[in-house]
């Protein structure tokens, strides 16, 4: 063949060679099973047999697993969403990218499971024997603002917050932050750019707020020591599959007053128990997403005690965003217990008697309280 | 996956052999999705095989070839009446005939069955006609039958057209070349634009009466856009890989939403189904040949079934209607207007009617159609708001492409093109990039982190 021929069939070569080395590549590539982008376990190659292959289902298992273990998929996956951003389509996937780095999911809406969290919050708070305190922390997108794109959806959480709120009745004090969220997110740091949480910085500012209702002295900023760790990249990040995103810190801080030996953090799943001494694993820190760096990550009942702290027990009803903020409120009381609803099934209020608890706390992400059906487990 | 496995095979396999090769090839594929149905298929190629010889035994005994003849179209009728329209018909007559409360039943469409139904019937009825010859190879007719590009979205090649080919064809590096660029425009087609117009549309109709009159029509606008780059995206994907395997069909789209009437654009809307109704109904009942009141009739009837070819529901029929009622008032009076009219006018004109018709096409419940209807007219207000706004202005370049690639603007300029060299460039760079994004856009769609169990 000519070399000037070759070179007007030079896009058959191409695609040929792009199909086979594609489909040898799907075939010889070792296969992962599990996704850490994505946090999920990947499709597994289905079981072949007769009954299997004439019901279909075994076509479509094994399209499932394809498309599941297609090579180089994190770079197609990439390059797909920079091609949705340059196209005029920031957010296509479900999370905008701002300014500076930061990404924001889209906002939250009003749900069903909003008013009904409301409601299951206001009976448990009327049947309550103790003082029941509830924040709600609203989004980064809303905080931030300023940094999100030119066209996005509009952010309303002091809305909804307050609305919420209002349903709560008179027995539950609610601790609107948002004011104070978004005031002083104009300066400081609050949110991580790659991840839907808070930082430490942003939990602070919570839990000075929340001193003033719930009557602690919150302990001063420069009392803390700040460790700051590198290389975390969020979900959001992982969502948006916008790879250039420069990756996040952490800061872990630190009551230097604290002595070592005062603390004790003991994490309950169902009949596991494990203890440690510190609000911090850093066994957490190896992977991508490092925000279960923070009281490691969910679980259905954590136990905070301080013995250098004075007195007071705490029941905290919440979501991850606590798992920053604790620590902090640790600091002031010497018994706290955290409930994740999503996993303890079993009634908050026996909880509250049987720890002779002061005070109850609910915590929560607008977010999560807007999508999350648990709290119906309160009581 | 299935490709390269596909075109290894075909190309490795003897000359002589290639039908058989296919054969298999597109039985394994159909089976892909309906491992059962194939026997279906099966069953209707073999009806049009024995048919199609009989008929060619006893061309002489001029009654019996003709019972057979219309046997064979019961039957094809048949098997396409029972597994598309029963559940329609048991629905329709309850609704009519309220009283006899008759079971529905419902069947699930077989994938492709319109469209190989219409091409084993256009073998069956040209031998009837005697204008082809009667295949008496089983693999090459069934080759013709599920030949796999085709097979799922047209076009609906005519065994007539194919005839030759299907015999002997010569598989060149020209046309292979030809195919694989024609393939990746389909698929980009497809993916880069229809795709992304279908995202647009279902969120346009979730956003409800927020969409206001203005978001309506984008709305419907970017579902005439994904419709037609869905399947002329097909139909190029077909075409291109018949190509690659030797075959040449006819092309099915020719930039239609240019059109300057309405029967301009069903010249070049789904040319090989036109084609179908035009050489097997429209001209064996008549044509334009017996008069005014029977062209009207003859054009009722082809309007009727091409709507209701198109799906089994009231929605397609009234859209079939609407059109052959549009295509007689052109007839009578319109289309000697709109040749004098200035172009702008003929074009909105046709496009209006066009993007109204995608409407009647969309909606098969009546009331959820009403309601959109009542939008478009500024039911709900006019203008846009919420959600659906910064969603609308996102997708305003890919509309804006969409736009621009409905027209032949960059066939236009590519042939304009007379430099060697930058013909090359922009061939290899685009097959490329097509490749490259097209992947991209599919891995995502299997990409959906599971972001919930570590809130």
């Amino acid at each position: 063949m000519k070399p000037a021929k070759a070179v007007h069939y030079l896009p058959a070569f191409i695609f040929c060679g792009f199909i086979f080395v594609f489909m040898i590549l799907w075939i010889v590539l070792p296969k992962e099973d599990y996704s850490a982008k994505e946090k999920r376990m990947l499709a597994d190659i289905p079981e072949l047999n007769a009954q299997t292959i004439f019901s279909g289902e075994f076509q479509k298992k094994l399209d499932d697993y394809l498309s599941d273990h297609i090579p180089a998929r994190d770079f197609f996956v990439g390059l797909n969403a920079d091609y949705e951003l340059v196209s005029g389509r920031n957010g296509s996937n479900g999370i905008y990218l701002g300014s500076d780095d930061y990404l924001f999911s889209k906002p939250t809406r009003e749900t069903d499971n909003l008013a009904n969290n409301a409601q299951f919050i206001k009976e448990f708070s009327e049947t309550s024997q103790v003082p029941v305190f509830m924040t709600v922390i609203p989004s980064s997108g809303y905080v931030n603002g300023r940094r999100l794109p030119a066209v996005h959806e509009e952010y309303y959480d002091d809305r909804l917050i307050s609305e919420f709120s209002e349903k709560l009745g008179d027995k539950v004090s609610f601790v609107n932050v948002t004011d104070v969220m978004f005031r002083e997110g104009a300066t400081k740091q609050l949110y991580y750019r790659t991840d839907h949480h808070w930082t430490s910085q942003g939990a602070y500012e919570c839990y000075k707020a929340l001193g003033k209702s719930m009557g602690y002295e919150p302990v001063a900023k420069n009392k803390f020591s700040v460790e700051t760790v590198t290389g975390f990249y969020g979900t959001s990040y992982s969502k948006s599959a916008l790879w250039f995103v420069s990756p996040d810190k952490i800061e872990l801080w630190r009551n230097t007053l604290q002595p070592k030996d005062s603390l004790t953090v003991e994490i309950k799943d169902g009949s596991d128990t494990k203890t440690s001494n510190s609000y911090f694993f850093p066994e957490q820190l190896k992977g991508d997403d490092k925000y279960p760096v923070f009281l490691d990550g969910n679980h259905s009942v954590v136990r905070i005690t301080n013995t250098n702290a004075e007195s007071g027990t705490l029941v905290v009803v919440k979501d991850s965003y606590a798992h920053t903020i604790v620590p902090f409120l640790s600091q002031n009381y010497r018994n706290i217990i955290m409930l994740d609803l999503r996993y303890y099934k079993k009634d908050v209020s026996d909880v509250v008697k049987a720890e002779n608890a002061d005070q109850v706390l609910i915590l929560y992400s607008l977010d999560n309280l807007a999508n999350d059906p648990y709290l119906s487990n309160l009581f | 996956m299935f490709l390269p496995i596909t075109l290894f095979l075909y190309y490795i396999t003897p000359k002589r052999f290639r039908n058989l090769t296919l054969f298999v090839v597109d039985l394994v594929f159909y089976s892909w999705g309906e491992p059962m149905l194939v026997l279906l298929m099966l069953t209707s190629i073999l009806i049009n095989y024995v048919s199609a010889i009989l008929i060619g035994i006893n061309r002489e005994k001029k009654a019996l070839a003709r019972t057979i003849f219309i046997i064979s179209i019961i039957l094809n009728l048949g098997l396409l009446g029972f597994f598309k329209y029963v559940g329609f018909i048991g629905e329709t007559l309850n609704f009519v005939l309220p009283f006899l409360n008759l079971p529905v039943i419902q069947v699930a469409l077989p994938i492709g069955i319109s469209f190989y139904t219409f091409q084993t019937m256009s073998y069956t009825i040209d031998v009837y006609r005697n204008t082809v010859k009667v295949q008496k190879n089983f693999i090459t007719f069934g080759t013709y039958v599920s030949l796999f590009p085709q097979l799922i979205a047209g076009p609906i090649v005519r065994y007539s057209d194919v005839a030759a080919q299907l015999v002997s064809r010569k598989e060149s590096m020209e046309q292979f070349t030809e195919g694989v660029k024609l393939f990746l425009v389909g698929l980009s087609k497809k993916v880069l634009l229809a795709n992304e117009m279908g995202a647009l549309w279902d969120a346009v109709r979730e956003s409800g009466s927020q969409a206001g009159a203005l978001g309506a029509w984008v709305g419907i606008i970017a579902y005439t856009f994904q419709i037609y780059f869905d399947f002329s995206g097909y139909s190029d994907m077909a075409i291109g890989l018949g190509r690659m395997f030797g075959f040449e069909f006819i092309k099915n789209f020719d930039y239609p939403y240019i059109s300057k009437s309405i029967t301009e654009f069903w010249r070049r809307w789904h040319i090989s189904l036109g084609t179908w109704f035009r050489e097997y109904v429209y001209i064996p009942l008549g044509g334009n040949r017996k008069g005014l009141g029977r062209q009207i009739i003859n054009i009722a009837v082809v309007w009727f079934l091409t709507g209701l070819w198109h799906g089994a529901s009231w929605n397609f029929v009234l859209w079939g209607v609407y059109f052959g009622i549009i295509l007689v008032i052109e007839k009578a009076f319109l289309l000697k207007l709109l040749k004098k009219a200035p172009a702008v006018i003929s074009h909105l004109y046709s496009l209006l009617l066009i993007v109204f018709g995608w409407v009647l096409f969309y909606f098969e419940n009546m009331s959820e159609m009403g309601g959109f209807i009542a939008r478009l007219f500024g039911a709900d207000g006019f203008m846009m708001q919420g959600d659906i706004v910064p969603c609308i202005i996102s997708y305003i370049p890919l509309l804006l492409a969409a736009a621009l690639v409905s027209t032949p603007l960059f066939n236009l300029i590519y042939h304009k093109i007379k430099s060697r060299a930058v013909i090359i460039v922009l061939d290899n760079a685009g097959s490329a990039a097509a490749l490259l994004l097209c992947t991209a856009s599919l891995a995502s769609s299997a990409y959906n982190p599971f972001l919930y169990f570590k809130f």
